[in-house]
């Protein structure tokens, strides 16, 4: 026999892959059970309730069927849906790779209200204007400790020396000093000003987010760090990541913000 | 396999197709054999023929059997009007309606961030070089009212601003027979916002 239960829950749409003719499968990171892929028949047909709650960065209400396997969404009631990014290609770009990052860093079925509330106030920020890098920044370096894989940052990570001159190691997984530098020939230099807003933007808490400005220079080498860490230790190839960088250097060719 | 080398590898072709499983491309297969041999030689034919002779228009990116193709070689068409599509299958839905006389350019595909395509990696360069004469006077977006389509249209519309041709993008709403008590939030709210005066 099979068990039909019925769900409801709130949540964030943040993957979408066509499936045949008119239906898609959503994963939706939700606020209730973690991550959920549903099917959702007829979404891509124009006269569809779902067509509109099914986009990509929906934030809404989601009734489901539940049964043994997939389950099959039902109906959808949006909250909001991030207007501002969705009609800037920049911030697109931004709020679709913490979507996959999100995506494929989590497993199904596994509540994380922690996460799902993270995303959800990056987005807010996101859409209000903060500066899209330093949001992206703070999700990626939340997301490196829910992988277990979270630098080092205040201390020499070899001999826990809080003084000295400090250098990036991503094979040590965090900052090294003068002392240890054998251990990691290829280690990477690092700003003290980098070290500090790094381990700031680590902690910090997103509820309490107040005006960050950081320089562009800074930007720029906390930027690298983190991608090497990431592809260092990660192990992800995130294909969002190649449009980011793609929108990133066309940036300097066109304005910034919709007009 | 059960089947004979010949019919086994017919199904596992059949299989190839998109939306057919073993049982329906078993089925097809066995339908093959009982056709005339005449009707399978057309068959087969139709599909080497689409194959070969089908080319990308060179002008428009549409599918063709000739360059450039049929819309872009009748000068009876409105030459200052281009219509942006993703695919070919939009260009021809846009053909049906019956009332668009002006020039289209096919992007053989959208921007995706989610994918990782960027602007570069569909036809978008060839647009560019189209509109540098300047003939045409307006280009009308008709991506596809999702992320994907909205990143394309507002790529294009930021790259073809400081050329001052007038850019316009299809309008979103409700579907014509539809409902409006049972339309989604998103979409009414997309049809207020473009509502027009009466």
């Amino acid at each position: 026999m099979v068990y039909v239960l019925i769900g409801k829950c709130e949540g964030i749409v943040i993957r979408n892959v066509d499936y045949g003719e008119t239906s898609k499968i959503v994963t939706i990171y939700t606020k209730e059970l973690g991550k959920i892929s549903l099917m959702a028949r007829g979404a891509k047909k124009p006269v569809s309730k779902l067509s509109g709650i099914t986009q990509l960065l929906q934030q809404g209400y989601f009734l489901f069927h539940a049964g043994n396997g997939m389950g099959t969404l039902q109906q959808g009631e949006s909250i909001r849906g991030f207007r501002n990014i969705l009609e800037d290609i920049y911030l697109t770009s931004y709020a679709t790779f913490m979507s996959e990052l999100l995506d494929r860093t989590t497993e199904e079925k596994q509540k994380n209200t922690f996460l799902f509330e993270l995303f959800e106030r990056l987005l807010e920020y996101l859409n209000d204007g903060y500066d899209p890098e330093i949001i992206l920044n703070i999700f990626e370096l939340k997301i490196l400790s829910l992988l277990g894989i979270a630098p080092e940052l205040s201390r020499c990570v070899n001999c826990g020396h809080i003084d000295g001159n400090f250098m990036f190691s991503t094979k040590e997984g965090g900052i090294i000093c003068h002392r240890c530098i054998d251990q990691d020939r290829y280690a990477l230099p690092i700003s003290v000003g980098a070290a500090k807003i790094m381990r700031m933007l680590y902690l910090i808490d997103v509820n309490r987010l107040g005006n960050i400005s950081i320089s562009e220079q800074t930007k720029h080498e906390i930027r690298e760090l983190i991608d090497q860490y990431y592809e260092k230790n990660s192990g992800l190839y995130l294909k969002s990541k190649k449009f980011l960088k793609q929108m990133e250097s066309m940036k300097l060719v066109l304005p910034m913000k919709k007009d | 396999m059960y089947y004979p080398e010949p019919i086994s590898k017919l199904i596992d072709n059949f299989t190839k197709l998109p939306g057919i499983g073993p049982k329906t491309a078993t089925r097809l297969a066995f339908y093959v054999l009982d056709m005339e041999e005449e009707s399978v030689l057309e068959f087969a034919k139709a599909l080497v023929n689409a194959k070969r002779q089908l080319t990308y228009c060179s002008i428009c990116g549409h599918i063709t059997d000739k360059d450039p193709c049929i819309i872009c070689s009748d000068q009876r068409r409105d030459q200052t009007v281009l219509c942006v599509v993703q695919e070919s299958k939009d260009l021809i839905a846009m053909e049906k309606m019956r009332e668009y006389t002006g020039l289209y350019h096919v992007l053989q595909g959208s921007i995706s961030p989610m994918e990782g395509i960027g602007p570069e990696d569909i036809n978008i360069p060839s647009l560019l070089k189209r509109l540098q004469d300047d003939t045409v006077q307006e280009v009308i977006l008709a991506t596809n009212p999702n992320i994907e389509g909205e990143a394309t249209a507002m790529y294009i519309s930021k790259l073809l601003k400081p050329s001052g041709i007038k850019t316009t993008r299809l309008a979103h709403g409700l579907p014509v027979g539809g409902d409006l008590e049972y339309a989604d939030e998103v979409t009414l709210l997309k049809a207020m916002e473009g509502r027009r005066e009466f």
